[in-house]
């Protein structure tokens, strides 16, 4: 069965059965994966899959379906379950479904050049790079994964409302980790990077960086446990951010699940510290032009020179704080509810470069990877404990790797005390930007 | 699901460039997802995922591809683009399938799929009014529940033809304590592969009693301190501290290239006498428990190291050519989209001789991790971290003050080493294990174990 086909019955079905409102989301996507081992091909991954995600208002509340079985035989069971699903809400949230915006960006997130690159040639790259890795130093071992992925697809919105949006989307992602050994000392480093320009991936330059992140590493010192002032690099604030970014959404502060309630036009940050949300950002992998209820979507600030702008919101928590929507309804998929996302968030960038930062500090700790975010963070008391590596700063400059650390502190305390942003702005592939960022102090604990 | 024609053409279509083994793996699973906020029913979504995976492999090279179109000319298009990636080979054989009947030692009373969700929803209601009756301070109480029916059929080019279908049914309860300035949270999340029996008959005056009374408690804990301790981690989800620090090192993902420290160190000893850490996906109903693993393999009792002496490995069919070994009925994927691998399913460290009271007596100075979070390991070097949710201090043999932010971080195999003290209380707890084929359900378990130094990070300092 045709998808447009599917989409029109299922829309005029709903309308029949009684539904008030009623949207369809469509994705569809195929991708190419292979991993190399020791020269050859290990692991050769290709996919074409496609999924379909059903809301509408009935008796005033939203029921949702999904299938992944686009056939006659669906369309009964998105329209009961989604039925069912809306009778055992217990009251009218506010959902809507959305008739659209007045303009809409045209930004194109589809490299065509991209398309036409050929799977040899991407093989040849990442077994390129997997040589050039082990190539560099005798101390590197092995690769413990050295992957390219590519994916393309499309999403398509379409609604009883007579709203029709569509958009297309493609990447590459080449994840490399190197495992590095001298003596008993065993270490990993890793690369990753996601983008459309398939020129920009240079063997050379990703296996220095791979081999080199990891050979950094061997050496380890012990530093006493104690508070120490820090310079986070770009990666690790950036993941950081990722992972607390629950606390911007309207959505927690009216469940009482973000301290961020009531802050808004209020300061909550250190003076320096400005995020912006940029659905466009050149250098970032992910952006669209419209949200998850088909909101147009808008470069925004929401912490400006550490004044709370405002929260992430969706039509229905901007209906509830009484302000409008900022476009950050987010589907993670069509398998999802409506929650609140952003799209590339990052920290502004500064003026100095990383190792100004670093020749800044005395005595302090260089971070440059976290581990455990998922379980030692709590979003809602904003305290983290996690490990993490990095090295030493001693008299302005790098002294040695130190061992397996943790680091912990509190994520408002800490927007409060960044005393110097970077000018080193990267993207992690997730959406989430960070220059490198000087913090006052943290908790640091050494094995 | 789709017509046995239609995959054996499939099986022969896959192989049509060379290679020497073939597999269809197609997959129908229904999923309700429930949740409960500030008291009210506030999502609600059904779905129903659908797709196929086919497996081919020449040698040492693993080829995987898989499609939501089930129409035979997209499943012959999927078949035919996998083969593409092998080149010059002479076709693979086909054996002629030949239907396995799946003994069910799981049973299950109440397929979720045929329960109205008002059944599900009172259970909810009753989790949430427990939580928050416990105490005036928990100012929230948030509630998920999960059904997943999953219906597959594995068939390959050995004449494996298996059906299945499996079960999992869970219920997560998170309270979140505030007494106006701090907010504090508290988890507790049973899950088991049953129906919506085992929702029905859980014990919510405990698992909805016991995430209210951490919130509570961590309200009032003190800043942890960092150091080297002691620690003892009690029973039940405290497991997941060997899930990180040895079991995903005993996973023939890691081992067979020798990106683990225990690779080529069958009979070596590689803890003390006191520890026997098994795998057992038969363990009746429980959380990581399966008829079958991903490949057709009828699960078991897999002994990784019994009495200090590292015994086996988790070993799939692919990492079982490299090498050179058996298979142990450990192959797992997340669904379709995933190519499976050597993955675990109820692991544990079996019951010793010692009291919890004995191992708490004996501790002058330490740490009891009552309640673990989650945690991480880099399987290459054995770098793990894992969050305690619950920790207390323990003085002169008694357990003193609750603290919190405890982080504890260590190395797999030294920290196997350091386990000084196995209790005789052993328990089960559920959770979800993420790698490369996916996120899975997995039980941990372990009684109270004693571990005589673990780096503990805080927030407050030495």
């Amino acid at each position: 069965m045709q998808i447009t086909e599917f989409q029109e019955e299922l829309l005029s079905k709903a309308i029949d059965a009684g539904f008030q409102e009623a949207e369809v989301y469509y994705e569809r996507s195929e991708s190419f994966q292979c991993m190399i081992f020791e020269g050859e091909i290990d692991s050769y991954e290709t996919s074409e899959e496609g999924g379909l995600g059903f809301r509408g208002l009935y008796n005033g509340k939203m029921g949702y379906a999904y299938t992944e079985k686009i056939d006659e035989d669906s369309i009964p069971f998105l329209i009961d379950s989604a039925k069912a699903n809306a009778d055992t809400l217990d009251e009218d949230d506010g959902s809507d479904i959305f008739g659209g915006s007045k303009d809409y960006s045209t930004h194109t997130f589809y490299s065509e050049e991209l398309a036409k690159i050929q799977v040899p040639e991407k093989i040849e790259l990442i077994k390129s790079v997997e040589k050039k890795v082990l190539a560099y130093d005798p101390r590197i071992v092995t690769l413990n994964y050295c992957v390219l992925q590519d994916f393309s697809g499309e999403r398509i919105l379409a609604n009883s409302k007579g709203l029709s949006l569509k958009e297309k989307k493609n990447g590459i992602v080449i994840f490399i980790s190197a495992v590095v050994k001298d003596g008993e000392e065993m270490k990993t480093g890793s690369f990753i990077k996601v983008t459309r320009d398939f020129g920009s991936l240079d063997a050379d330059k990703i296996a220095k960086e791979a081999a080199e992140e990891a050979l950094s590493y061997l050496g380890e010192q012990s530093i006493p446990t104690r508070r120490y002032p820090i310079i986070m690099r770009h990666d690790a604030a950036a993941s950081l951010l990722a992972t607390f970014t629950p606390i911007f959404s309207a959505e927690n502060t009216q469940k009482d699940q973000s301290l961020l309630k009531g802050k808004v036009g209020k300061k909550v940050a250190s003076d320096i510290f400005t995020l912006l949300d940029d659905p466009f950002h050149p250098d970032a992998a992910s952006g669209s032009n419209f949200d998850g209820e088909g909101v147009a979507t808008k470069t925004r600030s929401i912490v400006s020179n550490g004044m709370l702008e405002t929260l992430l919101h969706n039509r229905k928590t901007a209906k509830i704080d009484g302000v409008k929507t900022t476009g950050h309804a987010h589907k993670t998929s069509y398998k999802s509810t409506l929650t609140i996302a952003p799209l590339n968030m990052f920290i502004a960038p500064g003026e100095k470069s990383q190792d100004d930062l670093i020749a800044s500090l005395d005595n302090g700790v260089l971070i440059t990877n976290l581990a455990g975010l998922h379980s030692g963070t709590n979003t809602i008391s904003g305290d983290f404990s996690v490990a993490a590596s990095g090295f030493h700063i001693k008299d302005g400059k790098i002294s040695s790797p130190v061992k397996q650390m943790t680091i912990a502190g509190n994520f408002f305390d800490l927007i409060n005390d960044i005393e110097e942003i970077g000018s080193d702005l990267h993207f992690r592939p997730g959406g989430y930007g960070s220059p490198s960022l000087r913090v006052k102090e943290l908790s640091v604990t050494v094995d | 699901m789709i017509k046995q024609s239609v995959i054996e053409n499939v099986l022969e279509a896959a192989l049509s460039n060379g290679g020497d083994f073939s597999e269809v793996f197609i997959e129908d699973k229904y999923v309700n997802r429930l949740e409960l906020q500030s008291g009210k029913i506030d999502k609600s979504i059904s779905g129903r995922d659908f797709g196929i995976g086919i497996r081919i492999f020449s040698g040492l090279q693993s080829i995987y591809t898989y499609t939501t179109d089930f129409s035979e000319e997209g499943l012959l298009r999927a078949a035919k683009r996998a083969a593409h990636a092998i080149k010059n080979g002479t076709n693979g054989t086909i054996h002629p399938l030949r239907k396995e009947m799946v003994l069910p030692i799981h049973p299950i009373e109440q397929m979720p799929q045929n329960v109205e969700h008002a059944r599900k929803v009172a259970v909810m209601r009753k989790a949430n009014e427990i939580a928050r009756n416990y105490d005036e301070r928990i100012r929230q109480v948030g509630l998920r529940y999960i059904d997943e029916e999953q219906h597959v059929l594995i068939a390959n080019s050995e004449g494996k033809f298996v059906e299945d279908t499996r079960v999992h049914s869970r219920l997560s309860i998170q309270a979140t304590a505030s007494d106006g300035v701090e907010m504090q949270t508290g988890f507790y999340g049973p899950g088991a592969h049953a129906g919506f029996e085992f929702i029905e008959n859980l014990n919510l005056e405990h698992y909805a009693g016991e995430a209210a009374r951490i919130a509570i408690t961590m309200l009032s804990a003190d800043e942890c301190p960092s150091g080297k301790f002691p620690v003892i981690i009690d029973n039940e989800f405290g497991g997941v501290i060997f899930h990180e620090a040895c079991g995903h090192g005993l996973e023939a993902t890691s081992v067979a290239k020798n990106n683990s420290v225990f690779a080529n160190r069958i009979g070596e000893k590689v803890a003390p006498d006191i520890v026997t850490y098994i795998d057992d996906g038969t363990l009746p109903n429980e959380w990581g428990s399966l008829n079958i693993d991903d490949e057709g393999e009828k699960t078991r009792k897999n002994v990784l190291i019994e009495n200090g002496i590292l015994k086996g490995y988790l070993i799939d069919k692919f990492n079982a050519r490299r090498m050179n070994a058996e298979v142990t009925g450990s192959s797992r994927r997340e669904s379709y989209r995933f190519n499976p691998t050597s993955r675990m399913t109820n692991t544990y460290i079996a019951p010793g001789t010692s009291t919890p009271e004995e191992i708490i007596a004996s501790t002058e100075n330490g740490l009891y991790a009552k309640y673990m979070g989650g945690g991480s390991v880099n399987p290459a070097t054995g770098d793990y971290n894992f969050a305690v949710s619950e920790a207390y201090l323990v003085k002169n043999g008694k357990i003193d003050r609750p603290v919190r932010g405890a982080t504890l971080i260590g190395n797999g195999a030294k920290t196997l080493q350091l386990v000084d003290k196995v209790g005789n209380n052993l328990a089960h707890g559920a959770g979800m294990c993420g790698s490369i084929s996916g996120s899975l359900p997995v039980n941990v378990g372990q009684p109270m174990i004693r571990i005589s130094e673990i780096t503990v990070g805080g927030t407050k300092g030495e």
